[in-house]
């Protein structure tokens, strides 16, 4: 596994499932909380205002009783106190034009009657009620608003404050879990990795928690058991067929040899060997893609560069000879995991076919990812059957007449996708003339 | 020649047996693991031939055992099993060729008699290479054929060179592709066939004889 470049693993992680919940989470609480404050300072501010106007009438019905009682001295008295003091309630006594008898409230306007929210510079704001008392006495009372505001605010706070703490909560724990959840998936994505590379030995691991992830890796750990053996049978299959056919056939083939040497001027012979030569090798071509198919295929680093470039030496003398021209462009120093032998084939098939098939210059290209494209000038593969020619023995109209298997293109297939890449049939210019077949090993991101 | 043969079928054994005869060399058939290696530990020969597939102990564990007794005897491995893709894990165990059947006899005695005039892996190394009129000087990298310097390519010094160390033994295309371009597998296009005309072609110069032979439907013979 290559070290994944820590801003990559930034980036995957904000993308994972499990971050993106508890952000979602996060989100709808920080919208509820707001919802929910907003709604709790308007209740709460209506609801302090209306005890604050009950506890201002039941001051003045106080003092009107006092007034009532003890005449408008009482009134004066209690004025001039909550003007001495820093008291809660400020009384105000007028006259019923508004001229100031006792007290004081600046912001008061003259002549209150009933209730009123007083602002004013340099005051606090005071919610004040005022009355017309029979004997030409106007009495207001009134308190700050400023608690009530406090308590307002606070009541709206409580929630906001608690709606970002969760918020907070939400946002580290999905930071947790989704690191949580990426290294149990990581573990599983290394194994599907070794697994699609044709270890079919490995499987999936359990955390021992018994949770749905569990008995996910469990079924998919059931498949695998089946798929393996599956695999394994078949490989044994074509084992025992190779094995067992091919001691009958080495017998025959030596029997004929044998008859040869006796009567070398007999014609039959000579292509009853030449015509079992080609059984064998459609045979052995077949064993080959078998193999590449059930990813029973030997793995060792090797420089893929220097494959191609002495597979494709080989073949420019041969080029030559026949007056194509030849060109190779092979980047140095790529490598790759797999069979020298297979991939060596598989390019062999690839020139071969050009060769055969192909007409006019002969390109050779491998570049970074690896990519490796082998090109010609001939006529190519028709759109609709480019798919049809990679399966086995399906040869085009027109290239029945010339000798092949008809194997070549479908070992190539299976050779690239036993080491993870893919095969696509092209042009090898954009008017359609000419054939390139790829294989590329870059990784679908 | 004395050559040891381990096979366990029959026809074979015989087939094999009989075409050596022919040659004008002796095989001796071992038709168990057990027998085989028995014989190998115990008496001489030049080349060692055993089938990979054997009742037990099989071809592999035998030549490990004999690597490990010290008898260096060449071996050549035989197998039904798969594929020539499969000879590295010969090799690895020590055999000096390996041969996938079917196989056609000149094929496999090519290969006998190539392995038998293996160099010992004690021997001093020799820095030139000389066959008839031709020398080849390992340390100045310099070919001359009757005194005038012949220019090869890389391959072509490699496919000349492997040449030159069996010369009068027949060379069969598969042998040629394994040895100097290293391929496991047999390209159909006549990759081998160009490039030893191309080399036959600088040695022998507009009109001296030729000293590579073709030799029709086995390989290559380069004349001692």
């Amino acid at each position: 596994m290559p070290e994944v470049p820590r801003f990559d693993g930034l980036r995957r992680l904000l993308r994972s499932f499990a971050l993106r919940t508890s952000l979602g989470i996060a989100a709808a609480a920080l919208l509820l909380s707001l919802i929910g404050a907003g709604w709790g300072w308007i209740r709460a501010e209506t609801a302090l205002y209306q005890e604050l106007d009950l506890l201002l009438a039941g001051e003045a019905e106080g003092l009107i009783r006092d007034y009532q009682a003890i005449g408008p001295e009482a009134l004066l008295d209690a004025a001039r106190v909550s003007v001495r003091r820093d008291a809660l309630l400020l009384i105000l006594v007028q006259t019923a034009d508004g001229q100031t008898l006792a007290g004081r409230i600046d912001t008061a306007p003259a002549a209150l009657r009933g209730y009123a929210t007083l602002r004013g510079s340099g005051e606090p704001p005071l919610r004040a009620l005022g009355a017309l008392l029979p004997g030409g006495i106007n009495l207001v009372v009134a308190a700050p608003i400023a608690a009530v505001e406090d308590a307002a605010r606070a009541l709206a706070w409580t929630p906001l404050v608690a709606a970002c703490g969760a918020g907070i909560v939400a946002l580290l724990l999905g930071f947790v879990g989704a690191r949580a959840l990426e290294r149990r998936l990581a573990s599983v994505s290394d194994v599907a990795g070794l697994l699609t590379a044709g270890d079919l030995s490995r499987r999936l691991p359990q955390s021992g928690r018994r949770d749905e992830f569990d008995r996910l890796v469990m079924t998919v750990n059931a498949m695998l058991a089946k798929l393996e053996m599956l695999v394994t049978a078949q490989r044994q299959v074509t084992d025992d067929i190779a094995h067992d056919l091919r001691g009958p056939l080495q017998r025959l083939r030596q029997g004929l040899e044998e008859a040869l040497a006796d009567r070398t001027d007999d014609p039959a012979l000579t292509v009853a060997i030449s015509e079992l030569d080609a059984v064998l090798e459609t045979f052995s071509a077949l064993l080959r893609i078998a193999r590449a198919e059930a990813g029973a295929v030997t793995r060792r680093s090797l420089d893929l560069s220097a494959l191609v470039t002495s597979v494709a030496e080989a073949y420019g003398p041969v080029a030559d000879e026949t007056d194509r021209p030849f060109t190779t462009d092979i980047a140095p120093g790529l490598t790759i995991d797999g069979d020298p032998a297979l991939l060596g084939r598989m390019l062999a098939n690839l020139l071969d076919n050009a060769l055969s098939h192909g007409a006019g210059a002969i390109s050779v290209s491998l570049q970074a990812g690896p990519v490796l494209t082998v090109a010609d000038e001939g006529p190519g593969v028709p759109m609709a059957e480019r798919d049809a020619v990679l399966k086995r023995f399906v040869r085009l109209d027109r290239s029945r007449a010339s000798p092949g298997t008809g194997l070549g293109l479908a070992l190539v297939k299976a050779a690239a996708q036993a080491h993870g890449g893919s095969v696509t049939l092209g042009s090898a210019w954009p008017d359609g003339r000419g054939l390139a077949v790829t294989v590329d090993w870059r990784v679908a991101a | 020649m004395r050559i040891l043969v381990i096979e366990d079928d029959a026809a074979t054994a015989d087939y094999i047996a009989r075409g050596l005869a022919q040659e004008g060399h002796t095989a001796e058939v071992a038709r168990t693991g057990k027998d085989g290696l028995f014989l190998a530990l115990s008496e001489n020969f030049d080349v060692i031939v055993t089938d990979r597939m054997l009742p037990a102990p099989d071809g592999l564990t035998i030549v490990r055992a004999l690597r490990a007794s010290c008898v260096m005897t060449p071996v050549l491995m035989l197998t039904a099993l798969g594929d020539v893709d499969r000879r590295v894990e010969g090799l690895d165990a020590g055999a000096d060729d390996y041969l996938a059947k079917p196989f056609a006899f000149s094929e496999m005695y090519a290969r006998i008699r190539a392995l038998s005039r293996r160099p010992a892996a004690t021997g001093a190394a020799s820095t030139e290479l000389i066959v008839g009129t031709l020398r080849m000087d390992l340390l100045r990298r310099v070919v001359t054929r009757s005194g005038t310097i012949v220019d090869l390519l890389p391959t072509e010094w490699r496919l000349l060179e492997y040449m030159m160390r069996h010369p009068g033994h027949v060379l069969t295309r598969t042998m040629l592709l394994e040895q100097v371009w290293d391929f496991a597998f047999d390209p159909t296009t006549n990759v081998v066939d160009v490039h030893v005309s191309r080399l036959r072609r600088k040695l022998d110069g507009p009109d001296g004889p030729t000293l590579i032979r073709t030799v029709r439907g086995a390989g290559y013979i380069l004349d001692a």
